[in-house]
């Protein structure tokens, strides 16, 4: 595996140069994306799902991104974390573009950079919670003892203690929603895409949830994007985006307009 | 290398978790490799005796004679006493665990006659001793007995000469041929034996003598042909090979049974060609099995793999997940294929398959007469051919759904519910 692709563990150089444009790529954005369209080919006519977003996340932000059903959220975060081609326009990750990147490239941006959290389902059945959380350390090779006290201090902090070796079968929705959280936390990547985290948790686990996230964005300066419809992930955000027919329709940031 | 335990690691759990699944495709597999195997004992077994019955009657396994003398069975072109012993000591010498069996012998064209008519026969100068353990021609006997150490003027003949020449045992008889001096010489002998084979050309012609009578009645020295029998036909080449390489005087003539039995030899070829399509057959259903179950679980788990794939494996490490997946499988089926193949074929058939029922009497086949009895050969080459042919199946079954668990689009697998 090629080393040294990457960039962008450095924090601190958020603001440096951000007005040059494509030239050399400043540290500081953690995403951006340039006129993003994403159009499916469907019968009779095809669907625009995501339509000319123009989209910038500082390094460490907390944005959150609302919208009625439909309105492209888990669309767009698919783009971001490359999981799907844009039909037009590009995304840089850290500056990197990975419009741009082989299958292969792209596997390893999302390794060491991008942690995910889906609207469902999100852990894979043939391993325990443990295994799961601690599943990109694994590909990683970090150590199994230092594994397997990270997950322990994760899981005590989000009331998953005593879980590790349950199968995700045997955990309700939202103890396999916090597993997955964990999982994305635990990789320490600079890019967390969640979608819709706490659609199936009871307030108090939404909470601890938001917790530990907002503290690894406070303590790491990890970057977040939410798409979420729920109030209490939107009161917390830093940023909040509204999509409405695959457009930013406003934004807004709970201190100002 | 992390990276591949990994992957090797969620196979491992993935077939764990559809233990069911994984079991029964492993069963259908193994089965598969079974029949398999079963059927290429069985084969093996039913080819090697009909070898081995066509060149015990015929020229054995290895013959080694003067250049010419199988075209023109002539006395002209026969061994000498030196190229005769030097042959000999070749043979012994062989590349197979016990030596050989080799029969001397001294053949000719010639008549056989009584006072109510002749016939045409195919006489041959045996060692009594060696060609009884060689054609078994003598436990055929259905009247009289063998030919014997210390028999000088007898002869055993088959039940179609008997009738036609009205002779009995110890009745006498005019063996007619032209000896090696030219002249045609006539040897009186009487009848010790008479034995059936079944198969009428050679009841009505063949005539065993005492080697000693026919040297002397011939006036030869050496023989004109020596037969070797071996353990088992697989020798063959090894042994065409020594024998040609060691013989010192030059002048021999060393071939396999495939050249002297040429129809038993086609025979055999024309039964192979059935028996692989019978394997292909039987191939094609492991396969389609293969396929089946690796496919499904790939459709079933193409949720999994977009997730994989969002949590920073490649198309094609996913794939590798379902190829070794499809790996894990076929090993485990061929060990315990081979395993429940060979612990059938000797279980069951071990003593052997007994067909006396479906063949008709006296059956025979490219001029041989066959034992109804059917005994599994194990031949390592088969065993680890059918072994080969499995794994490839095995994995060229799976590479196709892995290929395509590797293109899936993760954004649309993470949706699949
Ligand atoms: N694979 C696809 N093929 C065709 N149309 C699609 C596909 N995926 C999504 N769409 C359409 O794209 C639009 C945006 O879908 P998306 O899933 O991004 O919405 P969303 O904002 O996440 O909605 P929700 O809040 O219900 O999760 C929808 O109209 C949807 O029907
Ligand atoms: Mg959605």
């Amino acid at each position: 595996m090629g080393e040294n692709s990457n960039s962008g563990t450095v924090p601190d150089a958020v603001h440096a140069g951000r007005s040059t444009e494509d030239a050399v790529q400043p540290q500081g954005h953690a995403v951006r994306t340039a006129n993003l369209w994403k159009i499916y080919p469907q019968e009779p006519r095809p669907v625009e799902a995501v339509r000319g977003v123009d989209l910038v996340v500082e390094n460490g932000e907390f944005v959150a991104m609302a919208g009625p059903s439909g309105s492209g959220k888990t669309t767009v975060l698919n783009l971001l974390g490359g999981l799907t081609g844009p039909t037009e326009g590009t995304v840089r990750i850290g500056g990197q573009e990975i419009t741009a990147l082989s299958d292969r490239e792209l596997a390893r941006v999302r390794l060491k950079r991008i942690g995910f959290v889906f609207q469902s389902y999100n852990l894979l059945p043939m391993l325990t919670a443990q295994e799961n959380a601690e599943f990109t350390l694994l590909l990683r090779g970090v150590p199994a003892r230092e594994r397997r006290e990270r997950v322990r201090n994760l899981f005590d902090e989000i009331g998953l203690e005593g879980m590790e070796d349950r199968f995700p079968l045997k955990l309700s929705g939202g103890q396999q929603q916090r597993v997955a959280v964990a999982r994305a936390v635990l990789g320490e990547p600079d890019l967390v895409l969640a979608d819709e985290p706490t659609a199936n948790l009871d307030s108090a686990t939404a909470e601890a949830l938001l917790d530990v996230m907002e503290q690894l964005n406070r303590t790491r300066g990890t970057t977040f994007v939410f798409s979420t419809h729920d109030p209490r992930v939107m009161e917390r955000a830093g940023r909040l985006i509204r999509l409405v027919d695959g457009r930013i329709a406003d934004e807004s940031t709970p201190d100002g307009a | 290398m992390v990276r591949f335990r990994t992957l090797a690691w969620l196979a491992l759990r993935n077939l764990g978790r559809e233990l069911r699944r994984s079991a029964l495709t492993a069963a259908a597999m193994a089965i598969g490799l079974a029949l398999l195997i079963l059927s290429r004992t069985l084969a093996d077994g039913a080819h090697e005796d009909w070898i081995d019955s066509g060149v015990r009657l015929g020229a054995g396994h290895v013959t080694i004679n003067a250049p010419g003398h199988r075209d023109s069975e002539s006395l002209d072109d026969r061994l000498t006493a030196a190229q005769l012993q030097a042959s000999l000591a070749a043979v012994a010498d062989g590349p197979t665990p016990d030596p050989p069996l080799a029969s001397v012998r001294v053949s000719t064209r010639g008549l056989a006659s009584s006072p109510e008519g002749a016939l045409p026969a195919w006489i041959v100068g045996v060692d009594p001793a060696v060609e009884l353990a060689f054609s078994r021609l003598g436990e055929e006997v259905v009247d009289g007995r063998y030919l014997e150490d210390g028999d000088r003027l007898h002869a055993y003949i088959g039940e179609g000469m008997a009738e036609r020449l009205g002779v009995r045992t110890r009745s006498r008889m005019v063996l007619t041929a032209q000896a090696a001096s030219g002249d045609i010489e006539g040897q009186l002998v009487r009848v010790a034996g008479i034995y059936r084979t079944g198969v009428e050309a050679l009841d009505q012609s063949l005539v065993h003598i005492p080697l000693g009578t026919a040297r002397s009645w011939l006036g030869v020295e050496g023989a004109t042909s020596v037969a070797v029998l071996l353990a088992h036909s697989s020798y063959t080449d090894e042994v065409v090979e020594g024998v040609r390489d060691s013989a010192d005087p030059a002048d021999i003539e060393v071939v396999g049974w495939p050249d002297t039995h040429p129809d038993l030899y086609s025979a055999l070829k024309l039964d192979d060609g059935g028996d692989w399509a019978f394997h292909f057959i039987l191939f094609a259903i492991v396969a389609l099995a293969i396929l089946n179950a690796v496919f499904m679980s790939v459709l079933h788990r193409q949720r999994e793999m977009g997730l994989l794939r969002a949590l920073g494996l490649s198309g094609r490490e996913t794939g590798l997940v379902v190829l070794i997946e499809g790996i894990l499988l076929t090993l485990a089926s061929g060990i315990v294929g081979v395993v429940l193949g060979l612990a059938v074929v000797w279980f069951f058939f071990r003593d052997g398959l007994d067909l006396s029922g479906l063949w008709p009497q006296d059956f025979n086949f490219g001029g041989v007469a066959f034992d109804p009895v059917l005994y599994p050969v194990i031949e390592v080459k088969h065993v680890v051919q059918s072994v080969i042919m499995t794994v490839a199946i095995g994995l060229s079954a799976s590479a196709y759904p892995a290929w395509q668990a590797g293109r899936l689009d993760p954004a649309e697998s993470v949706k699949v519910e």
